[in-house]
């Protein structure tokens, strides 16, 4: 019962903060927006090497861009209020349609690349708690120091140049054969095939990250009072570090998952330029390439609404996993 | 009918049906089936090259959607939707005989209607077609297989835009009474091509499929065309290699790659199939600036440019010195003497001392930025080149980067640069590409790709005028001739270098580039060797 | 927590303070993390003292690998220039992008931070919108909307990624504001009189930098992983070598020359990680979590 009204609670608080959050966020960055030099016709001009005055003419007036930026942005808003992302000219899409496309794709590698990123580095850090001083410990902290300084592009790069073009495991581009045709576990394969250099190199940074929390985190546990009276109560270590220490390690844990969840998507820009990666990362570049505002709007929106919902998610986790944590 | 005879003025052209196109030995008999995968740097935002004229639509609008004509490797005109063609002796009216029992993809019939309708959207939408179709005043339509063009006043190089990436051939049962803009026919295409539109992933891939009913019924031969978007060119390097693409072109690898990738036993270099848009980089002056104004300044830095090292580090080797703003592939019109300003350091110098520019306290005569075309790999390397080259006479240049948006606002909108790397195609006549630079009614605020310089001379307005309207080739050619002598001696710009462009594929691919624009054009007679 | 040292305390506290960083330069990772740091800091002064041509010039034959050629001892890349000098001018711009962006960041955040903490109630609110604003925007492609508004030089990629990192900095302020604003010594300095102002900067402020401290060693790692993004991206500063940069520039010869780009990924690795050591002994000197 009290976890019914933590949730009402909690999604309660969301909303009413969300709104003029994310409206706050649309116009601040459509006036962002407006400061970059050049317009979509500019870049649709350059695509092609040629242009004319009017075809120039036609194209600003198809995007509304010979509107002034007060009208653009009440249209842009007055079509937001009815549930209407908008339209992209550049496209010939709705933007809705057009973010559908990539979501997937970027869905799939964010949440691949933070699942490895957290299994493996609360393992890691787990064991670099254990045995804290000694020499395992020594040794990953610095193997997990390096990767933290590595930028992951990098990482990828350098992945591609042993496991795709050296030893051929794995393929170097893409999120799948195109083409092909593949059912049932050939599918699977393929996909999870192409999935994971892409994954790897998104996640080096934060497996990093989130050892060296558990580390922290689980040091800090193991000190409390709570520990010792677990221990004296005749409780198994591993058992008491499993369930105790672990418990209470992943409150910041998931904090800074959390807060990881909304820059996951702008990391994955570089990544996913690197892979062709079909993801919101590389639309998001491409238009603000193109100047075409009315899908880097749809797209920080729905960014903004993925981190106001990781964000509640997480205020949820923490209430399971330490029932001390009252509303905040 | 006059039959064509070079010594007469007068040409009239006949085309003729479909003529064999290749020698092809008995040996290699094209055999039909199999999936051609296209390796695009980029993806396209429609899949009609109507709006646009961009790389990535180019090269798949012609799958589709089909043109009247096709070219051989000279520009010379074949048949495609047309089947014969004859210009007037006065060079005023066009008359086409269309090809008989063409289907569009939805069963509807290809008549001259559709040519009428077509030619007058390229006119108000394409970006180039207001110019090329600027003198047909009239498209008649006299039978559904007759279509013809009514000119005010002679265009010696109509005949030569008619192919399918530069006027494709729409469905005007599609089109009419709706926004050509907004309609869906561009992210689903209907044509009369050798393949059907089968869907767009984006962000992934497109796929095309083989249309069963081609008015070729030999034709095409592959099952399947998919068109993947690689935007790293390393990524697309590993993707030749490891035979995850088939072909690509226009170098799609990074050129300091290209020697390794020659050496490996799975692919073919193509250099045909790159003659209908010949490039030309120039470093372009706006003539406004205070320091380019001046004449001697601009001399000056024609004698210190040394266009063999250009070639040698920039292009890889894989280009062609050119003196002339029109490439030395368009042979007819290319004048190949050398500049009057030869490479010279000394003489660079002097000038830039006579021109009021001494060499200051720290080596330096002046700072000036330098702006750059941001569109293809070579031009930021040109930049760094030219800041080393021009340093050695003491010219400070500071390389200004931007996007292809802010590129073109700052230079064509804002007119805010002194002088710029900059890239333009010949396309297929020099009229249609080379005008556009320096014609003084062409300077134009907003307008990308005009007359960036501000260059007037009354002279060079009245010869390309005169070239854009003279159907006697031999003056036609004069006027080209004595138009690269004035510019080469003015320098409104440097002209640099064509650079040199590669289709690569794997060798299981045949006859894909058998026209001038090549693997741009609808590639229905491509085949693969069975796997 | 911090440590909250009462005024008339300051002889135990550089005691106390003396006898931790005598055991944290027996700290073998702290050690070896400033001396590389330090090694980069120099090079990055004397940068050109070592090599005075412009690491932009075409000095030599293209693509030379790495111990083929006794005067280019790291190779050359596609068009000729020294891959050392380039690594060794590299630190320079790598680093000033770095504490530049780190710079502009804390100096928004600490405002931001400060004032929210310490005057609470409607102004806290309104700011932590903003933060929250700036927050949930990625910030990688902020970085590029700011870069795209102004040109790609090292000033603007420095403003763009300092603009988009105070918010983490802001929020951490706030919090050592919040908890410190009600203690004894701040109540004392009101009752004296103190206005506002001073008792933010002279009271508060020193206080709440030790954490502060730490996260500018990670603001300045990650301001130089940002700008090794962005130059991959091809959003650089043509005028200046960076280790992005050179990393971008080498990426078209990753199957033939690799050297290209594993060197100065090496030389980010190794800034970062440095960094990142500093950053944690820091951490452990100003903390007193780990007071025995």
């Amino acid at each position: 019962m009290r976890m019914y009204r933590r949730i009402g609670a909690t999604l309660k608080r969301t909303a009413i903060h969300a709104g003029p959050t994310i409206l706050g966020i649309i116009v601040l960055d459509f006036l962002l927006l407006q400061l970059v030099p050049g317009d979509a016709a500019d870049m649709i001009a350059s695509e092609s090497g040629s242009a004319t005055a009017e075809s120039m003419a036609a194209i600003r007036q198809r995007f509304g861009l010979d509107q002034s930026v007060l009208n653009q942005l009440l249209n842009f808003l007055g079509h937001l209020a009815q549930g209407d992302l908008g339209f992209s000219p550049r496209y010939n899409m709705s933007v809705f349609d057009m973010i559908m496309t990539r979501l997937p794709g970027t869905l799939l590698l964010m949440a691949t690349a933070l699942s490895l990123a957290l299994l493996l580095g609360i393992i890691v850090g787990s064991v670099m708690a254990a045995w804290a001083g000694r020499w395992p410990d020594r040794v990953l902290s610095v193997v997990v120091l390096v990767f933290y300084s590595m930028p992951g592009f990098w990482v990828g790069l350098m992945a591609v140049v042993l496991f795709s073009v050296n030893l051929g495991w794995l393929p170097s581009d893409g999120s799948m054969t195109v083409g092909a045709n593949l059912t049932g576990w050939a599918f699977v394969w393929d996909r999870l095939s192409h999935l994971i250099l892409p994954a790897l190199a998104l996640a080096s940074f934060f497996i990093a990250v989130y050892a060296r929390l558990t580390r922290a985190a689980m040091l800090e546990v193991q000190r409390q009072d709570f520990m010792r009276t677990a221990a004296a109560k005749g409780l198994h270590p591993f058992f008491i570090q499993l369930h105790h220490a672990l418990r209470n390690a992943l409150i910041p844990v998931t904090t800074v998952a959390g807060m990881h969840l909304g820059n996951l998507l702008g990391g994955a820009v570089v990544v996913e330029t690197l892979f062709g990666w079909p993801g919101m990362g590389r639309l998001a570049l491409e238009a603000v390439l193109a100047r075409d505002f009315s899908v880097l709007l749809g797209v920080l929106l729905l960014s903004s609404f993925l981190v106001i919902l990781a964000n509640a998610a997480i205020d949820l986790l923490h209430a399971w996993l330490d029932p001390r944590i009252g509303p905040a | 009918m006059m039959t064509t005879n070079r010594a007469t003025r007068r040409a009239t052209l006949i085309g003729l049906s479909t003529l064999p196109w290749t020698l092809r030995g008995a040996l290699a008999a094209p055999k039909a089936g199999g999936t051609l995968t296209f390796m695009q740097n980029n993806e396209p935002q429609t899949l009609v090259a109507l709006t646009t004229v961009a790389t990535p639509a180019l090269t798949v609008s012609a799958k589709v959607t089909e043109g009247l004509l096709e070219y051989d490797y000279d520009i010379k005109p074949r048949a495609q939707l047309a089947t014969e063609w004859t210009i007037s002796p006065d060079g005023k009216t066009y008359t086409f005989k269309l090809r008989p029992n063409v289907k569009f993809h939805d069963g509807k019939p290809f008549t001259s209607a559709d040519v009428a309708y077509s030619i007058q959207l390229l006119k108000t939408i394409h970006p180039r077609g207001r110019n090329t179709f600027a003198n047909v005043s009239e498209v008649k339509t006299p039978d559904p297989l007759m279509v013809i063009l009514e000119l005010s006043k002679p265009a010696p190089y109509l005949i030569k835009a008619l192919t399918a990436a530069e006027a494709p051939m729409m469905p005007r049962h599609i089109y009419e009474g709706t926004d050509p803009l907004a309609n869906p026919n561009g992210n689903a295409p209907i044509g009369t091509g050798p393949y059907k539109f089968k869907e767009w992933a984006r962000g992934s891939h497109i796929i095309y499929e083989r249309n069963p009913d081609y008015w070729d019924k030999s034709l095409p031969y592959v099952d399947r065309i998919v068109c993947k978007f690689l935007p790293d060119p390393g990524a697309r390097s590993i993707a030749f290699e490891n035979g995850s693409a088939d072909i690509g072109y226009r170098t799609p690898v990074a050129l300091s790659d290209l020697e390794r990738l020659k050496k490996l036993p799975n692919l073919r270099f193509e250099t045909k199939g790159t003659s209908y848009s010949y490039n030309v980089s120039s470093l372009q002056f706006n003539l406004d600036s205070p320091i380019f104004k001046n004449l001697k300044v601009r001399q000056a830095i024609a004698h210190t440019i040394d266009r063999a090292a250009i070639i040698k580090t920039v292009c890889y080797g894989y280009g062609t010195v050119t003196y002339s703003p029109i490439a030395p592939g368009l042979k007819e019109f290319h004048d190949p003497s050398p500049s009057p300003y030869n490479l010279d350091l000394k003489k660079a110098a002097q000038l830039l001392d006579e021109a009021g520019y001494p060499v200051g306290a720290n080596k330096i005569r002046f700072r000036v930025p330098l702006d750059y075309n941001p569109i293809g790999d070579e031009s930021k390397r040109l930049a760094e080149f030219m800041r080393a080259t021009l340093g050695r006479v003491g010219i400070g240049v500071d390389i200004r980067a931007a996007d292809a948006s802010a590129f073109v606002k700052r230079i064509y909108t804002d007119r805010d640069f002194d002088f710029l790397l900059n890239g333009h195609s010949n396309l297929f006549d020099p009229t249609v590409g080379v005008q556009r630079i320096y014609w003084s009614k062409n300077f134009k605020k907003g307008v990308p790709f005009s007359n960036a310089s501000d260059y007037n001379n009354p002279k060079v307005d009245a010869l390309l005028e005169g070239a854009a309207v003279e159907i006697d080739p031999a003056k036609r050619i004069a006027m080209f001739m004595e138009f690269q002598k004035i510019v080469g001696q003015e320098l409104p710009d440097v002209s640099l270098y064509s650079p040199l462009y590669l289709t690569i594929k794997n060798v299981r691919v045949h006859d894909d580039s058998l026209t001038a624009d090549g693997v741009e054009g609808n590639m229905s007679r491509v085949y693969l060797d069975p796997q | 927590m911090t440590v909250v040292t009462p005024l008339t305390d300051v002889g135990s506290r550089t005691i106390r303070r003396d006898r931790k960083l005598r055991a944290f330069l027996r700290n073998p990772t702290f050690v070896a993390g400033v001396v590389i740091l330090g090694i980069f800091v120099l090079l990055a002064l004397f940068a050109d003292v070592l090599f005075p041509t412009d690491p932009l010039d075409m000095v030599g034959p293209p693509v030379l690998w790495p111990g083929q050629d006794a005067e280019f001892p790291l190779g050359t890349d596609s068009l000729g220039r020294d891959v050392l000098a380039g690594l060794v001018h590299g630190a320079r711009a790598s680093l000033l992008v770095g504490v530049a962006a780190a710079a502009i960041g804390l100096a928004i955040g600490m405002v931001v931070g400060a004032t929210a903490g310490f005057f609470g109630g409607r102004v806290d609110a309104l700011l932590m919108r903003v933060v929250e604003l700036f927050q949930t925007t990625p910030t990688f492609l902020l970085v590029v909307v700011i870069v795209a508004i102004g040109e790609p030089t090292v000033r603007v990629i420095a403003l763009a990624i300092g603009l988009a990192s105070w918010p983490t900095v802001a929020r951490l302020v706030r919090a050592q504001f919040r908890s410190l604003r009600e203690s004894d010594f701040v109540m004392a300095a009101r009752s004296l009189g103190y206005s506002n102002l001073r008792i933010i900067v002279q009271e508060i402020l020193p206080n709440a930098l030790p954490p502060v401290i730490v996260a500018a060693s990670v603001m300045i790692a990650n301001a130089i992983l940002t700008e090794a993004g962005l130059s991959f991206l091809n959003m650089r500063d043509p005028n200046l070598v960076s280790w992005g940069g050179m990393i971008g520039a080498g990426r078209d010869l990753l199957r033939t020359a690799w050297f290209l780009t594993a060197l100065p990924g090496v030389a980010i690795a190794l800034a970062v990680l440095s960094l990142n050591l500093v950053g944690d002994g820091l951490n452990e000197i100003l903390n007193p979590r780990s007071d025995p």
